[in-house]
């Protein structure tokens, strides 16, 4: 008896003590009549120190007090878990547009979490520049919930060794057979000319990862074909996967491809494999290029030059690839919010702030804005060659926002190629925007399409895809059982994942398309 | 000493050679480790596995070593062993040598503890606590929450059950309080425990990232193990199914990533032989007394 009483008096107390913990917070915006706002987000790198000179010039600008944490986003996951059941929400939450930290956003979209968005976004110039398939991918039950933070349509796209093209005299590939001959022959061939036999085909990781599709007819993430009853199947159980597997298969029995490919990281990957310059064929975007890795690149092969694989023409006549998510991520809103539009208006100003794109030209000390954005000349950012190049993250106010990614009119509009330092990057980026600019993409139907199987069992079911496949490109399963695999994943729950996937495309009123 | 046979001799070879190989397996990362931190860039792409630097190149550790974040984490988590392990042991012990002693309420404190063994809060509540006392953004988040490990203090009580009742008798004879007795008597007596406690707690604050990663908002404030799992982490990309293989900043190189490992190893690791002795006696606690 007396246990028990002890139990429930130390439960009280906890009770108590977090009720208490809960109240204090959120409403102690009077302090100096400025609003209180915080935020969190994910950060890859460092976080900034959280007094830097950047935050103070955003709280002067705003008239705010705007608290924002950046979590390492390999943690991010559990760490907003925890904070939201905290049920103290932050003002902001900043999300990935992908992997389990972009299903928590329409999970808790979905349980009310958020602020509805729909009634602001024709109001703020860079909200009007988000197109309606980007804004269909922030819906839950039909209301908007996030910000799409911008992405260019550019997905990694496979780029080849011209030099070794060239030492060999072969052209570029324009069909897969051609591209297996010229895999043999990066491995046979010394492309190289080192006499020895050290280089091969092409470079690979786990999870058959990176995904060589020569265009949206072969990607096993586009939802492109369709099965007998007319519903969008996922690209990873199509004809054209198996297609791309038995060429995978081939190149490995000829040892074209990454040996111990099935236990290598992707680190490995890229530092190991093809920056090493051991393969000849590789992935590449305009954006987001590593300078370092293609630094160790030049440092083996000094005459080393990528180039661009254009996509190939598929059976059905299609070409081009498919276009990457219209969000890098999204900002979402407390819907503790709902009663504060003025402070609803302020935290959308401070996001449109971030997400105004500047082309190149406007990139000077002489645009105040942009000045501003980047922390002043000479303290966040000084010019060099014409370029700005930040220096103190801390310094500059955009570190600090939400959302600073320039929401860009068009994808040449980027003109990422300008970014880079080492001038072969430079290249290479180059021709990588002229063929996005020059070609079509697919856009897939299913971008923001979560449904509740995909949460429990999607993952499940393509590492079960993805490991069956990495046999039959080993050789441990032959590739005439195809058929049946694709019959084990239905049983498993495939079936419901493609029926409860085509009823949320056709719910939303939506399908693929080419652009 | 008996007469060594041959097959005596087989046994020890083979015995020798199965421990060094054990040992070596033990050893092995931190030979590649160590390697790696004191090779170039390229002379690590170049070759499949180093086990000693071709050319000595100190860059990496400058470049650590110059970074304010990681020896200001350094201090932190330094502060954090020191400070955390004292509360650990005063807790422990003062906790543990009561429930040895037949108080009130013993046993039903016993039964806490050991309920509290056996089903851990998760990390929810414990966040939830941590929030409600306000040591959110302390780095006395990183202590208080765990100042009892609750395995450690059963086994302390046992060893505490061990010292015979009639030296606290004696001692109160000669007009000694119980925290006399507490202090002069059971904690001198004490010592091998302590010492293995003492080492427990402390490589388990000094490894321990998570709850500064949950607690602690300000970088500034962070442990050795966030900043280190951020260097180390954010080199190795999440290569999921999506393929999300665009960052905003590339990886720091591996060789940064290893000597940071070796540096945030080495300190807890010369703290062990001096503990040695005291620690294989420690470990024992609790077991046949002879």
């Amino acid at each position: 008896m007396k246990f028990k009483r002890f139990m429930t008096a130390g439960l009280t107390l906890c009770l108590a003590a977090s009720v208490a913990g809960c109240s204090d917070n959120g409403e102690k915006s009077a302090e100096n009549g400025k609003m209180t706002i915080t935020a969190m987000k994910y950060i890859y790198g460092d976080p900034p120190p959280i007094d830097g000179p950047g935050l103070k010039k955003i709280n002067e600008k705003f008239k705010v007090d705007y608290q924002p944490r950046f979590i390492p986003e390999a943690d991010y996951d559990e760490k907003l878990t925890a904070v939201m059941a905290s049920g103290d929400v932050p003002d902001i939450v900043g999300f990935k547009g992908f992997g389990v930290n972009e299903m928590k956003f329409y999970t808790w979209a979905k349980q009310g979490a958020f602020l509805p968005l729909d009634e602001y976004i024709k109001d703020y110039p860079t909200f009007k520049m988000v197109p309606d398939y980007a804004w269909d991918a922030m819906k839950v039950d039909g209301k908007i919930y996030g910000i799409p933070e911008y992405s260019p349509v550019s997905e990694v796209t496979p780029v080849i060794r011209k030099d070794w093209l060239d030492k060999l005299g072969l052209k570029m590939p324009t069909n897969y057979e051609e591209l297996k001959k010229v895999a043999i022959a990066f491995t046979k061939q010394d492309p190289d000319g080192n006499g020895k036999d050290d280089t091969y085909g092409i470079a690979m990781g786990q999870n058959i990862d990176p995904d060589y599709n020569m265009g949206a007819y072969w990607d096993y993430t586009a939802w492109y074909h369709k099965n007998e009853q007319g519903r969008y199947i996922p690209g990873i159980i199509s004809d054209a996967r198996k297609q791309l597997i038995q060429f995978y298969a081939d190149l490995y029995k000829e040892g074209a491809l990454t040996r111990d490919f099935a236990l290598m990281s992707w680190g490995d990957v890229n530092s190991k494999e093809f920056y090493a310059g051991k393969a000849g064929i590789f992935i590449a975007a305009p954006q987001g290029m590593s300078e370092p890795y293609m630094q160790s690149l030049l440092q083996v092969h000094p005459e080393a030059e990528l180039v661009p694989i254009p996509p190939f023409q598929a059976p059905d006549g299609s070409k081009g690839f498919r276009a990457r998510k219209p969000y890098f991520g999204m900002t979402a809103l407390s819907a503790k919010l709902a009663d504060q539009p003025e402070k609803v208006k302020r935290i959308l100003e401070m996001i449109d702030f971030g997400r105004k794109f500047y082309p190149w030209e406007e990139r000077t000390p002489d645009n105040k804005d942009f000045d501003w954005l980047w922390g002043h000349q000479g303290e966040g950012y000084v010019m060099k060659g014409g370029k700005p190049v930040a220096q103190k993250p801390e310094s500059q106010p955009r570190t600090y926002l939400p959302d600073k990614k320039g929401w860009a009119p068009s994808l040449e509009a980027n003109r990422y190629s300008m970014e880079y330092n080492v001038p072969q990057l430079a290249n290479l980026t180059r021709q990588l925007e002229q063929m996005h600019v020059q070609t079509k993409h697919y856009f897939n139907p299913v971008n923001g399409i979560i449904p509740e199987i995909e949460q429990q069992k999607g993952e499940e079911l393509r590492q079960f895809l993805i490991n069956e496949q990495t046999k039959m490109i080993v050789g441990q399963r032959p590739i005439d059982e195809w058929d049946q695999m694709v019959q084990e994943f239905l049983n498993k729950g495939g079936a419901q994942w493609i029926k409860e996937m085509n009823e949320a495309i056709q719910a939303g009123n939506r399908q693929g398309f080419w652009k | 000493m008996h007469h060594r046979t041959l097959p005596d001799r087989v046994v020890d070879i083979l015995n020798a050679a199965v421990l060094a190989v054990i040992a070596f397996t033990m050893l092995f990362p931190f030979i590649y480790i160590f390697a790696v931190s004191f090779s170039s860039l390229s002379a690590f792409s170049q070759s499949d596995l180093i086990l000693w630097p071709e050319k000595w190149v100190t860059d990496a550790y400058e470049y650590i070593l110059e970074s304010e974040a990681f020896i200001r984490s350094l201090y932190v988590t330094a502060f954090v062993t020191v400070a955390g392990t004292f509360v650990n042991l005063t807790v422990t012990s003062m906790m543990a040598y009561a429930l040895s002693r037949p108080i009130t309420g013993g046993r039903m404190f016993q039964f806490m503890v050991l309920f509290t063994f056996l089903f851990t809060p998760g990390m929810i509540p414990t966040y939830l606590i941590v929030k409600a006392t306000g040591l959110i953004d302390s780095v006395w988040s990183l202590i208080l929450p765990a100042a009892v490990n609750s395995f450690n203090l059963i086994v302390m009580r046992q060893f505490f059950l061990n010292i015979p009742n009639e030296l606290n008798e004696a001692a109160v004879i000669d007009g000694a309080n119980d925290l006399q007795i507490f202090f002069r008597i059971i904690l001198p007596l004490s010592k091998p425990a302590l010492a293995a406690f003492g080492l427990f707690y402390a490589v388990s604050h000094w490894n321990n990232y998570f709850a500064g990663l949950l607690y602690l908002n300000d970088p500034a404030k962070w442990p050795i193990q966030v900043v280190l799992r951020q260097i180390v982490v954010v080199g190795e990309p999440t290569a999921t199914l999506g393929g999300q293989h665009l960052l905003e900043n590339p990886p720091p190189p591996e060789t940064v990533q290893m000597a940071a490992i070796l540096l945030a190893t080495l300190p807890i690791l010369i703290i062990y032989p001096f503990l040695q002795k005291h620690f294989a006696k420690g470990v024992m606690l609790g077991s046949i007394k002879g």
